[in-house]
Parts: C-alpha cells; sequence; structure tokens
C-alpha cells in the first residue's frame, strides 16, 4: 500500500456503528423500527457507498460540515452522507446537500428554533448556477412537487438530516402541531435558461456562473392563479394578496418570502421590461396590512393589544423578497412561499463547494 | 451474504451532565423564573410564584425574560440567576 493509499485508507475510516442485517429489505425494516426515517423508503447506508459519496465531495468521514447553534453539535460529513444516501442521492448530490447544511447552521437561519416550532415549518432550497444542470434537477413541470431525482433527493436528504443528527423527531424535538408536506421534501432549481432575469443566488451577492444554495424556513406553498390580464401591476396584486391573507390568517409578522412564478407570467413582466427588483419595490408597496383588518379574521382578541392603525408590511425591505423563476411553460400559476414566523429565521445563500 | 448498515445517528458528545440534588424544601429558598417570551407566560408565572410563595415558603423569586423565543437564554441573563436555589424554565407555548 502506497503512502497515498494510506492516507486515503484514513481518511475514510467511518465511525459510525454498524447493524448487520439479511438484506436490504430488512435493513429499511430495521430503521423503521428505530424511527430513523421520515416513514418512505430508505436506501441502505454502507459503508461503502458512504465512503463513495464522501470521495466524490472531497471529504473526511470527520470533517465538521457545521455546528448546530444552540445544541452545539457538531455536524459531520459522515452523517451528512449517511442521510444523503438514505435519501436516495447520488454520490454527486453530496456538495449540494453539504451547501445547504452549511447554510442552515448560520446563526441567521434560526435552525434550533425552526426546526423545534409548534409552527411546523421546512427548509425551502433553491438551487442556482451550473450545478443545477450537471445534476438535471428540475426547475419547469412540477416543479414543487415530484419532476426530478436529484430535487427529490437532496431536499429529502435534509430531513433525514434533522430526524437523525438534530435530533428532530415528531413529538420530541420537533414540536409542530401539523407540518406540512414540504418536510418530506422542498427543493426546486431556478429555471435560469428560460428567465429574463438574473438569477436568485447572483441577487444575493455571488458571483454569476457559481452553483449556490438559498435556503429559508418556510411554512407551505400557496399557490395563486391569474391568466386574465398582461398588467404586470395586477399580476403582482395576485400574490400579494395571497401574502396579505398568511399576514392574517397565519402570521403578521414582516421577513423574507419567496415567490415562484412560471413563465407565462415571467413574459409579461418581460414584455413591460419589469425587472426582479421592480418587482421586489413593488409587492413591497402592496403587501401590507393594517392591524385592524385581524378583526375580519377572528383575532379581535390581539388586533386591540397595540395600535390598530399599524400599518404591517410583509416585508422589512423590497429585499426580503426572493424572485424566483420556475415552474412549467404554460399556465398562470405562481406560489408565495411564507416565512416560518417574521425575521426569526432569515434565508441565508451560500456557495456549493464543487 | 448479510449487509451491514451505518447508524445515521449523531451521539452525544462530552460526559453525561449529572442533576442537581432536589431541594429538600423551598421554604425559605430563593427560585429564578425563567420566562421564555412566550405571550402567557409572565401571566401564568404570576399564579406560579403567588403559589410557591403561599403555600411552600418560598422567600424570594429572581424573575427575568428571554428577549427572543426562539434563542437560548444568554450568558448574562444566566449569571443574574445563578444566586437562586432552583430555576423554573419555561418550555414551549
Amino acid at each position: 500500500m502506497s503512502a497515498s493509499d494510506r492516507s486515503m485508507a484514513e481518511e475514510t475510516t467511518l465511525t459510525s456503528a454498524a447493524y448487520e442485517v439479511a438484506d436490504a429489505f430488512e435493513a429499511n425494516e430495521l430503521f423503521q423500527r428505530n424511527g430513523w426515517t421520515d416513514g418512505l423508503p430508505i436506501v441502505p447506508p454502507t459503508a461503502d457507498n458512504v465512503r463513495a459519496f464522501l470521495d466524490c465531495a472531497a471529504l473526511g468521514p470527520d470533517e465538521v460540515i457545521g455546528v448546530e447553534p444552540v445544541r452545539r453539535r457538531r455536524i459531520t460529513a459522515e452523517k451528512v452522507a449517511i442521510a444523503a444516501v438514505m435519501a436516495g442521492c447520488l454520490p454527486q448530490y453530496l456538495p449540494v446537500v453539504v451547501a445547504i447544511i452549511r447554510a442552515m447552521c448560520e446563526p441567521q437561519f434560526g435552525l434550533h428554533g425552526s426546526t423545534a416550532s409548534t409552527g411546523g415549518a421546512a427548509p425551502f432550497i433553491v438551487v442556482n448556477g451550473p450545478v443545477r444542470t450537471a445534476l438535471a434537477m428540475n426547475a419547469t413541470h412540477n416543479v414543487l412537487a415530484n419532476g426530478g431525482r436529484a430535487n427529490a433527493a437532496i431536499g429529502r436528504s435534509v430531513r433525514l438530516f434533522v430526524i437523525n443528527v438534530l435530533g428532530g423527531v415528531p413529538g420530541h424535538l420537533d414540536r409542530s402541531t401539523l407540518g406540512h408536506p414540504g418536510k418530506f421534501t422542498f427543493c426546486i432549481a431556478e429555471d435560469e435558461e428560460d428567465s429574463p432575469w438574473i438569477p436568485l443566488s447572483v441577487e444575493r451577492g455571488l458571483p454569476a456562473g457559481t452553483s449556490a444554495v438559498t435556503v429559508m424556513a418556510a411554512e407551505s406553498p400557496h399557490q395563486i392563479m391569474n391568466e386574465w390580464t398582461h398588467d404586470p401591476k395586477e399580476i403582482l396584486d395576485t400574490y400579494a394578496a395571497a401574502m396579505r391573507a398568511n399576514m392574517l390568517t397565519y402570521s403578521i409578522w414582516e421577513g423574507n418570502y419567496a415567490i415562484v412564478i412560471p413563465k407565462q407570467h415571467r413574459q409579461i413582466f418581460a414584455a413591460a421590461q419589469w425587472s426582479k427588483q421592480d418587482i421586489r419595490d413593488y409587492v413591497y408597496e402592496v403587501a401590507c396590512v393594517a392591524r385592524r383588518e385581524w378583526r375580519s379574521v377572528g383575532k379581535a382578541a390581539v388586533a386591540a393589544r397595540k395600535d390598530e392603525d399599524r400599518i404591517h408590511h410583509a416585508l422589512r425591505t423590497p429585499d426580503d423578497l426572493l424572485v424566483i423563476g420556475a415552474g412549467g411553460p404554460a399556465g398562470g400559476f405562481g406560489a408565495i412561499v411564507p416565512p416560518w414566523y417574521g425575521k426569526k429565521s432569515l434565508a441565508v445563500t451560500t456557495q456549493i463547494r464543487m | 451474504m448479510t449487509l451491514k448498515v451505518l447508524d445515521p445517528r449523531l451521539g452525544a458528545e462530552g460526559a453525561a451532565l449529572r442533576p442537581a440534588p432536589p431541594l429538600t424544601s423551598l421554604d425559605g429558598t430563593v427560585i429564578a423564573l425563567l420566562d421564555n417570551a412566550k405571550i402567557g407566560t409572565g401571566r401564568f408565572y404570576d399564579f406560579v410564584s403567588e403559589i410557591l410563595e403561599r403555600d411552600h415558603g418560598v422567600r424570594e423569586f429572581i424573575r427575568r425574560r428571554k428577549p427572543d423565543a426562539t434563542r437560548p437564554v444568554t450568558p448574562e441573563l444566566l449569571a443574574e440567576m445563578s444566586g437562586a436555589d432552583a430555576l423554573v424554565s419555561a418550555i414551549g407555548d
């Protein structure tokens, strides 16, 4: 064995306990019995495939990906790779999963609070840059649902990581009252090739051509539809109405919202020469409610606690709005993705280290 | 041919914590009440402190409120409560 071979062997020495099972079926049954999965079947994480994932990402098993800021848990690459294998990833997906977890460990993301809260949030993940096409990620038809292996498996890796590494087990650390389907997987790519706009990650400060993830603690997406106008303001009035409804029926507090804009709407903005910044500026102005409007949705008991004339904006500034071009080529269907709890968690954008 | 699968969980680090010995009596004690900044906690602690003082002889309370329900208590607040014989920490809603 050469020195470099010995070095590689040492780097890939895994420390996780191993359990012997008859086959892949029994492996899944073991994980199901122990509550180590989300209820769906897993791919068995063997030493060989975990090593292959780590090698693909050039990570040592004990490399610390991040530290959970509240409970100070040091998250190792080995445990992240195990989650990715279980979720059905290919080895080349691992750098994306690692970037997502690095982003979630940034203090402004509020990982502990958003994981444990009764509010039941899920990390909403947007992927930008060349990695989208390299991994054949879906940015078009059915983008918020099933439509591509990479989207599904990368998003699911995060849930399995939360369950097994953070202890985010429902009824234990995860105190969600309802949760939402995005807690299984909630990962999209932006349709950069068929969009008039600059990518989300570039707007948020990364160089063009960089592969990146943006992660936001989010409630379930709410779909809107407007196929009856070519006026960009009227289109955005529909999105803003859904945001106002969320402010009244869920949480009035300002923070990051995301809006997912399909091609049919993007064409209207392109014809009117509206940039993402124009969209943000307009939505900031119109997505607001007066505190007294709480009275109209059954919340009179809290409306009067403070000044009822106060105007609450959905966003602290226009920059709080994440504008994402994605969705199938036909249909005037867009979506808003609301924040977990105002500004208690803020979106984080970070580069993917390939 | 069998299969060996890896444990996906992250083990706890460091030495196990041991709980402090329980107080034999609350009579004459100082109790810290840490408010988690949820909307009903202050009112709840009003009742708790009334009962502890009236029925159990607690001498004094140190009441502090976290600045943010979603973040951990700050070291400064913990230091302010360090002289208490016991601490009650609010969790959840």
